[in-house]
């Protein structure tokens, strides 16, 4: 048994297995993926699904000529990427950190109850939790009520074009740490006991076991799910804004998606809105790859 | 010395539930908020006199869900829908990310999948086209619509690709060495050791697939088969909309009747009880690292 | 290699796949499998038009049953009886009955929702036999790309004299928005005027401060009155609410079209000789819109003066639509704005949460001493027939079954129970076949004069012409008798009737009215790729007026900026569609 292993035979026939095994998820890729990429070519024609992609007009870079001369395109480009990175950063730092905490409750009941608490925000749309927030936020809401309790100005925070940005980080992050943490969890515990306890057989402090030995246990993870989300940079959570933005603070607020809509609501524009998502798409591209890059660079391995 | 020692770590015990337990509060408060709406009377709500509390307390809007012989059915056909997209998920996820968790020099060609894979993950051809091909293949209307796009979750698969990455190689090499095929190595030491991993991509799968309501309003032509939160979606009336669109007073005066935000929390609430149920089967296999302890073995 | 082999074969099956899919088989193989009818009888050549059972007639069988396949938009609560679906309904049952057509959805779907699977049905070059379309753009769309069948003749010839004179009552405004080089490509559905923008009052809290309003009677109160009412009622606080609002509005400040300006100050505009939102014409013919006059900048001036004085909402701007609706149900704000039946679905909840609650209506006035008002847009919705569709008359057809048999039938209790229950429990009309309303131009003061009679005995219950009058009349009756009654629904009724729509029948009367006809409702080529942005440069700029972070005068640098960012070209344009 042993002897055949090795054989060459042996070898090739595990790697036919390789691809045996990676055939169904491809079908399906081309079939439901691949296929319908075809649809592509809207951003670079005027759709009219009555005429459909063999008969639209081409039209070339038009749309994303137009995208760039939009009279508010910057503002609206600044806001994206504050909104998002602030998302992003500030989404990520609290996930990880509330898995480390968490991991560090002994008491189990305890333990599963608050983890299962803090997915809950997770599964609330934004159209149900918007109500909530705008209850909270607004100038008669609980918050006003508290700063108000402690000598402070009321702060209208639905309507400042200062602090809506900042609110729609903050309620975006309580949103989704909890269920953001799961995956954070997965890679602790899959770091080695062993390396812990002989860590505190050393006598090391709690933090330097976090800082030495957990944080770069789960630092594959991290890379992984930071380059995953930076592909949404241009992406900073439509149903959110949406559902709490106001004239009032277009100025911060407006982002890309909710301009695009604004703008597909007139005359259905398939095409340039298929234009924005393909820019998109390329950008979130080139920021994987750079992840994917630098990651190799230094910590020596890839994300994917 | 030892005494200090204690003595922080208490106070760093302190600490960490303090801050724990005062997260998950402030994450409790809304979906309490909810509940309470969802026992409350409309006026009430309408008057957004609800906190912490029912104000004149009913069961009317539970009641009426529960005489919602649609609710019912849609609730059945996302339970459906939930477990067969789980285990297409899971088996998809499992033999992809096996092949490409090898080196390319151990996989040639594993370079060129992962990137059809990168690309379908952030290319899309949108909502036409996909729809298109999804009525060629006459599946519109199906359960199997609601599925079968999403058959590979591309980014689980890469998650769990990097798990693998890091389980020992000497596992597999002891199994080789006993003569196993790739697929009985998956199946009886990659799958195994990985269950944290697994369970965490089992979760997203059907969180997923629970809460996605899109894909049923694009794919599913018929309102009885709709899945629940697609059903849910489509009973959500934005008023001024239906305004501007000329809707008539009667039609309003039906849709009013059923956009009370009381009976929408309730809904809320009973949609999101499987997932409540669902999180601690799962946990089981979350929290104990289970990798470690079988190398051992 | 047989790996390369089969990854060849799928690849080439599938490209086929991908080539059928994408080319939208342009050819249109006549998949509606429904169509099976075996019905000879065509019926264009025939040219019966007396109103007879003629199999050809306007409302004649077909001889041999057929199918129709339909795009349906539904509502959230249909209130179907168990067992009825979109579907398969007394109403299709109905059609069946009378027509020997029996109907199979194609797709069903909400509002919005709706509009996207007709985008796909589209898309794929898959209509559905007979569908209802939103938007004027899409009927557009499928009259450009020959999708859709030429109905003239089919109208001409089956449509039954009372559908005509449903379209003859708007002299052509309703007709001729789907009519194209002459011809009629679609039925569309009518829009009866639901002007005024009225402002409803708590006549309780007046009562109960003796306040005077409207003291000469003519259902007009003047911009002033308005504001000193809101002044007296944030003063005495007659809502015990601690923290009383004087009018609350929504922040787009105005809708060009009546049904949607609830929460609006349209009715401010309107007095103030503006008409925001619209496309309007000066004498000379030229083109402009509505929001940009001088007009419209007084508005803006008064808000803003209300604004500062704190008679408006301090978190205008911010306020939701739910918002608005808490600040009326706890008793904070006493004035609201909105179209006649608001009482019916929205202050129904001010009701239910406050017994003692009741309304007056009025109607701003204008300072040439009458109601400003413009006409709606005369079409909403629009029933299309497929290109090549074998029966096109079916369409008509069941037009006149369900706008003009039902309407006006006498006898329904005994000729169909089960479509008069469906009216009596308040089915919705949208489980109708075409979800349209198709109704005289006078359709709304004829009810209400029935209503009126029923309620002052000068007719008998079962006299008033549609089943909702008579329901109407009975609840109008209970509430009279009871005016502390528990029951929201009398209250309501009453109130939608006897003041919001008496209010409109007043001014009619007393031809108190000032009609204003918008000349443009479309899209042009330019606002498709400009107007979000105009949008927003308005809102914005409305916004910021009001709550006075800029100066009233900013106004005119608004003005400047909207007609640079392609508002001149847009003007331009729609000069051009009309002329």
């Amino acid at each position: 048994m042993n002897k055949r292993n090795h054989t060459p035979r042996r070898k090739f026939r595990s790697k036919l297995t390789y691809h045996i095994m990676m055939m169904p998820g491809m079908v399906f890729l081309l079939i439901f993926s691949y296929i319908p990429m075809a649809g592509i070519i809207m951003a670079f024609q005027n759709y009219i699904p009555a005429k459909g992609l063999l008969h639209s007009k081409f039209v070339g870079l038009k749309h994303f000529k137009y995208m760039l001369t939009l009279p508010d395109i910057t503002q609206v480009v600044v806001n994206t990427v504050t909104i998002a990175l602030g998302k992003i950063l500030l989404g990520t730092i609290m996930a990880i950190a509330f898995a480390i905490l968490l991991n560090e409750i002994r008491i189990k009941v305890l333990k599963k109850w608050i983890q299962t608490i803090v997915y809950l925000p997770h599964f609330l749309s934004w159209v149900v939790l918007a109500a909530v927030i705008v209850n909270m936020f607004n100038l008669d809401g609980s918050v006003n009520l508290i700063i108000t309790s402690l000598g402070l100005e009321k702060i209208n925070f639905l309507g400042s074009n200062k602090w809506f940005q900042p609110l729609l980080v903050t309620t975006d992050v309580w949103k989704e740490f909890g269920y953001n943490s799961i995956v954070y969890l997965a890679a602790i515990t899959s770091i080695d006991p062993g390396l812990h306890e002989a860590a505190a057989i050393d006598g090391a402090a709690w933090r330097k076991r976090i800082w030495h030995i957990t944080l770069p246990g789960m630092l594959p993870i991290i890379l992984l799910m930071a380059a995953m989300s930076l592909t949404s940079i241009l992406s900073a959570g439509f149903d959110q804004i949406y559902n709490l933005y106001t004239p009032m603070v277009y100025q911060s607020g407006d982002v890309l998606d909710t301009y695009v809509y604004r703008i597909g609501l007139i005359g259905r524009q398939y095409s340039f809105a298929t234009a924005v998502g393909l820019l998109k798409s390329f950008i979130g591209m080139v920021l994987m790859l750079s992840a994917n890059g630098f990651s190799k660079k230094f910590t020596d391995r890839k994300i994917f | 010395m030892i005494e200090n020692k204690s003595l922080d770590s208490r106070l760093r015990n302190v600490i960490i539930y303090t801050i724990v337990i005062l997260l998950a509060l402030i994450c409790l408060l809304p979906l309490w908020n909810i509940v309470a709406i969802s026992f409350s009377s409309s006026a009430a709500v309408t008057a957004q006199r609800v906190g912490l509390f029912p104000v004149q307390f009913t069961l009317a809007a539970y009641e009426k869900i529960m005489g919602d012989a649609q609710f019912r059915r849609s609730f059945g056909i996302s339970v459906t829908r939930v477990v067969l997209a789980l285990v297409i998920n899971i088996i998809l996820i499992v033999l992809m990310a096996y092949p490409l968790a090898k080196s390319s020099r151990e996989f040639k060609g594993r370079n060129i999948y992962m990137n059809l894979l990168v690309f379908a993950m952030l290319f899309n051809g949108g909502m036409i086209p996909t729809y298109l091909v999804v009525k060629q293949l006459n599946l519109l209307n199906s359960i199997w619509s609601l599925i079968l796009p999403g058959a590979v979750p591309i980014f689980s698969v890469i998650l769990v690709m990097n798990f693998f990455v890091g389980v020992p190689k000497s596992l597999e090499e002891a199994a080789m060495i006993d003569g196993a095929t790739p697929f009985q190595i998956l199946f009886r030491v990659y799958v195994p050791v990985s269950k944290p991993s697994l369970a965490t991509v089992a979760l997203f799968s059907i969180v997923g697939s629970w809460n996605d309501f899109y894909s049923g309003l694009i794919y599913i032509t018929k309102i009885k088969n709709y899945p629940v939160m697609t059903y849910i979606q489509s009973l959500s009336v934005n008023i001024e909309e239906l305004l501007k669109a000329g809707m008539n007073s009667s039609s309003l005066e039906s849709v009013t009747e059923v956009s009370n935000q009381n009976l929408n929390a309730a809904k809320i609430v009973v949609v999101v009880i499987p997932l409540l149920l669902i999180y601690p089967l799962l946990q089981r296999y979350l929290i104990t690292g289970i990798v470690m302890g079988s190398v051992k073995e | 290699m047989r790996k390369d082999y089969l990854f060849k074969r799928i690849a080439i099956t599938l490209s086929a796949v991908m080539i059928l899919s994408l080319a939208g088989c342009s050819g249109n193989n006549a998949k509606s499998n429904a169509d099976s009818s075996t019905a000879k009888n065509d019926g264009k050549t025939a040219g019966v038009t007396q109103e007879a059972q003629t199999a050809d007639g306007p409302f004649g069988a077909y001889p041999e049953e057929i199918t129709y396949t339909l795009g349906r938009q539904t509502i959230q609560n249909p209130k179907l009886p168990d067992g009825d679906t979109y579907e398969n309904n007394a109403y299709t049952r109905y059609v069946k009955d009378r027509l020997n057509a029996v109907a199979v959805d194609a797709f069903e779907a909400n509002g919005e929702d709706y509009d996207r699977q007709v985008s796909l049905a589209i898309a794929s070059e898959d209509l559905p036999d007979i569908m209802k379309i939103g938007s004027k753009d899409i009927l557009d769309e499928l009259v450009e790309n020959d999708m859709v069948e030429d109905l003239t003749d089919v109208y001409n010839t089956y449509a039954s004299d009372y559908l005509k004179e449903i379209y003859d009552s708007y002299d052509g405004r309703s007709l001729s928005t789907a009519t194209y080089d002459e011809k009629i490509m679609a039925l569309p559905g009518t829009n009866v005027d639901s002007a005024p923008n009225e402002v409803w009052v708590r006549q309780d809290w007046l009562d109960k401060l003796g306040l005077k309003v409207d003291e000469d009677g003519n259902g007009m109160i003047t911009v002033d009155e308005l504001k000193n009412i809101a002044e007296t009622f944030m003063e005495k606080d007659p809502g015990s609410s601690k923290n009383p609002v004087g009018i609350s509005l929504a922040y787009w400040l105005s809708s060009n079209d009546y049904g949607g300006s609830t929460y609006c100050a349209t009715g401010i505009a309107n007095a103030l000789g503006a008409y925001p939102k619209l496309w309007l014409k000066n004498t000379d013919g030229s083109v402009y819109y509505g929001s940009n006059t001088e007009e419209n900048k007084k508005t803006l001036g008064v808000l803003a003066d209300w604004f500062k004085e704190g008679i408006l909402d301090p978190q205008f701007g911010t306020r939701t639509w739910d918002d608005i609706t808490a600040l009326l149900t706890n008793g904070q704000t006493g004035i609201t704005f909105g179209v006649w039946h608001i009482p019916d679905w929205l202050l129904n909840n001010v009701r239910a949460m406050d017994k003692n609650a009741t309304f007056s209506t009025y109607v701003i006035e204008g300072e040439n001493g009458k109601a400003n008002v413009f006409h709606n847009n005369a079409s909403s919705g629009y029933i299309v027939v497929r290109k090549g569709y074998k029966h096109p008359e079916l369409a008509v057809k069941i037009s006149n079954l369900f706008y003009d048999e039902l309407a006006n039938t006498k006898t329904l209790e005994k000729d169909y129970p089960e479509v008069a229950k469906y009216q009596a429990d308040g089915v919705d009309g949208s489980t109708r076949p075409f979800n349209v309303e198709i109704n005289k131009y006078t359709s709304l003061l004829d009810d209400y004069s029935d209503i009126k009679k029923g309620v002052d005995g000068e007719i008998a219950i079962e006299d008033a012409r549609t089943l909702e009058s008579r329901n109407v009349i009975q609840n109008v009756k209970r509430y009279l008798e009871n005016t502390a009654t528990d029951d929201v629904t009398d209250w309501s009724k009453y109130h939608s009737r006897m003041k919001g729509i008496e209010l409109i029948d007043k001014l009619t009367r007393e031809n108190s009215f000032n009609w204003v006809e918008p000349v443009f409702w479309g899209t042009t080529e330019t606002m498709k790729s400009n107007w979000a942005n105009l949008q927003k440069l308005e809102e914005e700029t409305f916004i910021k007026i009001v709550t006075g972070s800029v100066p009233l005068n900013d106004f005119d640098k608004y003005v400047k900026d909207w007609n640079d960012q392609g508002g001149s070209q847009i003007i331009s344009e729609i000069e051009a569609t009309i002329k």
